[in-house]
């Protein structure tokens, strides 16, 4: 039985022993408050500007009928009809289907992979450095450029994928992109290729952190390989792979690059994430109500999302109890 | 635009422009002096030393060779020394090039002053007062240097917003050398046109038959339009409020689209084929027939394509019974002004030169080989001469996209990604006809998702 209690020690301690009394009523402290918040201010005016303004704007134009002119956004009064479209049009529909579809099972598998390749570079004697500098080059390109090169790959004409196929099985080359769960499927491929990079690096970072002595704890008592992973390994990596998957579920939620570049949504629409559909409604229709509808309201469900998924790994972190 | 534009000029209508066009100096002249009474006073950006500095909003016209937009800027102001242009280079994808202007026009921007727009806008920018109604402030007059059809397709509830700049078309390229191996005509209808290609095909002479638009795009709107022309269909009513799609008509173009693949005329491939992916089998010698705007011939002809010498261009074929040739599609480029320009007295004079004989025959020469707006240059026969599709013009009948709703990306969205899983065999023609139908009455209707 090997039990380990990783307890963090309260941290405020050594700055409250410094402080005579209640903060307020020092006129030191209020000086350093005062001369805090001033610093302080600019990097919140800056978020202010970019961050919280346009985040309000979008929601009251999600709640307004616009009438965008060449002189503005006419806003013509309060309206839920923006939600009403949304929550009725198919399209949306299928953009939540597919998008949460995609989140799930390229999530699932860059963590399964990443998780894969972390064990096998932790284990690595020797060239660490450069197997994770290989690695990364997937998740160092630029998603447009990578979409370019996949979208090559892929060409049933001229594409290296379609060649290869051709040589071996003798048959016409398959035409990934022109059928709906084809690409989807190559859209996931080419997503899992990019990012379970940044996966294996964040596990990697959160598997060095494990102490050698509960590995060496478990090989005394008699654990076998597989039950030292489940047993030792996955808990203690829970609070990692939390971030990661928070990381993860919040970018391919918001999958737009992709699938705008590789397929443009298509086959039909068969392939338009939320975001692709937000912006279409917005700026191809010139339709900004219901456009920022699907906007806020796709912000809304991941943030949903993350929160549930913090609660469900917050309370791991700090209390973790291995046995075996 | 409802009614069929009839291609080019008849040769009566012919005289009838280069009799205008012989004013065409005069008209300037006078035009230049309308504009500065007609503008709105506009003081405030006149530089002390008198020039005016407008900016011009366009995306690369060529893609090799000397920049078309740079020689006609140089022109202007070898022209009009009191006024400098600013050439600011858009985005090549259209759709994101719109995204960007909305943006920035309904944000109230100044610039840019005037910017070059797709055929498709007017509609939608019209309708959002994103463009300057370019017909309050210029005469009546102005318009007829256009070839007949252009002027109506650039506009929008009674209002012109875009100067036609340079069009563009649907042509049918062939391989002239295969072609006559075979002692096969160039075919006239499309049903010839897939026999033809099955039997290339067949005779291992190409790998592929007939490549064209199939992708779910905007492009994929003007290949299915021009079947559906050809069928005699109409989209929208004559007041592009209502749609009146025929879903037999649809249904029998739907069919023969999927028939080209099946029948293995066209690749599997064709439905993710945009113009670059038809352009690329073409010119590698890999396809007998292509069917692309006006840049495919130069582009075909130019270094590094294996088909120099070896490619003709005809009308596009129509369904057999019905009369050749068969629709083209409109496509090209208008300028328009932003609202929001404190300089419109000088863009005005810069649309006034860019569709004027001098820059139109510039653009119309090689190396650049548009096809111009201006009905003078248009009826010149020895530029016509200087530029193979352009030469076929005066055969050729057009029909526009549905452009003039402002709903039209929706039209056009429920047209090709119908068109699309047809084509890609993911729904039978019948069941995708009635999407489309049903779509259509949608998009034109609603403001909604």
């Amino acid at each position: 039985m090997a039990t380990a209690e990783l307890v963090h020690e309260p941290r405020a301690r050594s700055m409250a022993e410094g402080s005579p009394g209640p903060i307020g009523r020092d006129p030191n402290t209020r000086h350093f408050a005062r001369v805090g918040w001033g610093f302080s201010s600019p990097a919140f005016g800056v978020i202010a500007a970019f961050t919280i303004f346009p985040i309000i704007f979008a929601v009251v134009l999600s709640f307004q009928n616009v009438n965008v002119t060449g002189s503005g956004f006419g806003l013509q009064g309060f309206t839920t009809a923006n939600y009403h479209a949304m929550l009725t049009a198919g399209l949306w529909h299928h953009a939540l289907w597919f998008t949460t579809i995609y989140t799930v099972v390229t999530v699932a598998c860059e963590l399964v992979l990443g998780t894969v390749f972390a064990l096998v570079l932790e284990r690595l004697t020797k060239g660490r450095g450069m197997m994770m500098a290989l690695l990364l080059i997937p998740w160092s390109l630029i998603t447009v450029i990578s979409a370019e090169l996949w979208s090559y790959i892929y060409n049933p004409t001229y594409g290296v994928l379609g060649e290869i196929w051709h040589v071996i099985t003798g048959a016409s080359p398959p035409n990934l992109l022109g059928y709906p769960l084809d690409a989807t499927i190559a859209l996931m491929f080419a997503d899992i290729w990019k990012t379970t990079p940044f996966v294996a690096i964040i596990v990697l970072a959160g598997l060095v952190m494990i102490p050698t002595e509960l590995f060496e704890a478990a090989e005394v008592d008699g654990a076998t390989g597989w039950k030292t992973f489940w047993k030792v390994t996955v808990p203690l990596l829970r609070p990692t792979i939390g971030i990661a998957v928070l990381f993860r579920v919040l970018q391919a939620f918001g999958l737009f690059d992709l699938p705008y570049v590789l397929t443009g949504g298509g086959p039909g629409t068969s392939t338009q994430s939320l975001a692709m559909l937000g912006y279409n409604t917005m700026f191809t229709d010139i339709n900004f109500g219901p456009g920022a509808a699907v906007a806020v309201s796709t912000a809304v469900i991941v943030l949903v999302m993350c929160l549930v998924f913090l609660r469900a790994f917050k309370q791991q972190v700090g209390k973790e109890t291995i046995s075996a | 635009m409802r009614s069929t534009i009839k291609g080019a000029p008849s040769g009566r209508a012919r005289r009838r422009w280069g009799v205008s066009a012989t004013g065409a100096g005069a008209l300037a002249a006078a035009l230049g002096m309308a504009v500065v009474t007609a503008a709105p006073s506009s003081s405030a950006s006149v530089a002390h030393a008198g020039t005016t500095t407008i900016t011009w909003w366009a995306s690369p016209i060529s893609t090799s060779g000397p920049d078309l937009r740079k020689t006609l800027i140089a022109a202007f102001e070898k022209a009009n020394p009191t006024i400098k242009v600013n050439l600011e280079t858009a985005p090549t994808n259209t759709d994101t090039n719109r995204a960007d202007l909305v943006t920035t026009i309904s944000g109230g921007a100044k610039t840019p002053d005037v910017f070059m727009g797709d055929v498709i806008w007017p509609g939608q920018f019209g309708a959002h007062g994103l463009a300057l109604p370019l017909s309050k402030y210029l005469p009546k007059s102005f318009f007829n240097r256009f070839a007949p059809g252009l002027v109506q397709g650039a506009s929008y509830d009674g209002q012109v917003y875009g100067a036609p700049f340079f069009q563009d078309q649907g042509f049918l390229y062939y391989r002239k050398d295969l072609l006559a191996a075979d002692h096969m005509a160039v075919p006239k209808t499309w049903e010839q046109l897939q026999s033809d290609a099955v039997t290339l095909v067949k005779q291992g002479k190409v790998k592929y038959g007939f490549v064209w638009e199939g992708a779910s795009y905007e492009g994929g709107t003007c290949d299915f339009m021009e079947y559906y022309a050809d069928t005699g269909g109409q989209v929208l009513n004559s007041t592009d409020t209502k749609s009146v799609l025929n879903v037999a008509d649809v249904t029998k173009v739907l069919t023969f689209m999927r028939g080209l693949v099946t029948s293995g005329a066209s690749p599997a491939a064709v439905d993710t084929f945009q113009e670059p992916q038809a352009m690329t089998a073409f010119q590698d010698g890999q396809a007998a027939f292509l069917r692309n705007w006006d840049y495919a011939y130069s582009t075909s002809q130019a270094a590094g394509s294996k088909v120099i010498g070896k490619v003709g261009v005809a009308p596009l074929p129509t369904f057999a019974g019905r009369p050749y040739p068969g629709y083209s599609n409109i496509g090209g480029w208008n300028l328009y002004i932003n609202p929001h320009s404190t300089n419109i007295p000088a863009d005005l004079k810069f649309i006034n030169f860019i569709t004027g004989v001098q820059a139109q025959t510039i653009e119309a020469k090689p190396p650049f080989s548009e096809i111009p707006t201006n009905a003078a240059v248009r009826a010149n026969p020895s530029i016509r001469k200087l530029n193979p599709p352009f030469a076929v013009l005066a055969q050729t009948k057009l029909v526009p996209r549905p452009a003039q709703n402002p709903n039209y990306p929706k039209i056009s969205q429920a047209i090709y990604t119908n068109m699309n899983s047809a084509v890609a065999g993911s729904t039978s023609p019948a069941a995708a006809a009635k999407a489309m139908a049903s779509q259509l009455n949608a998009a034109v209707s609603s403001s909604g998702l």
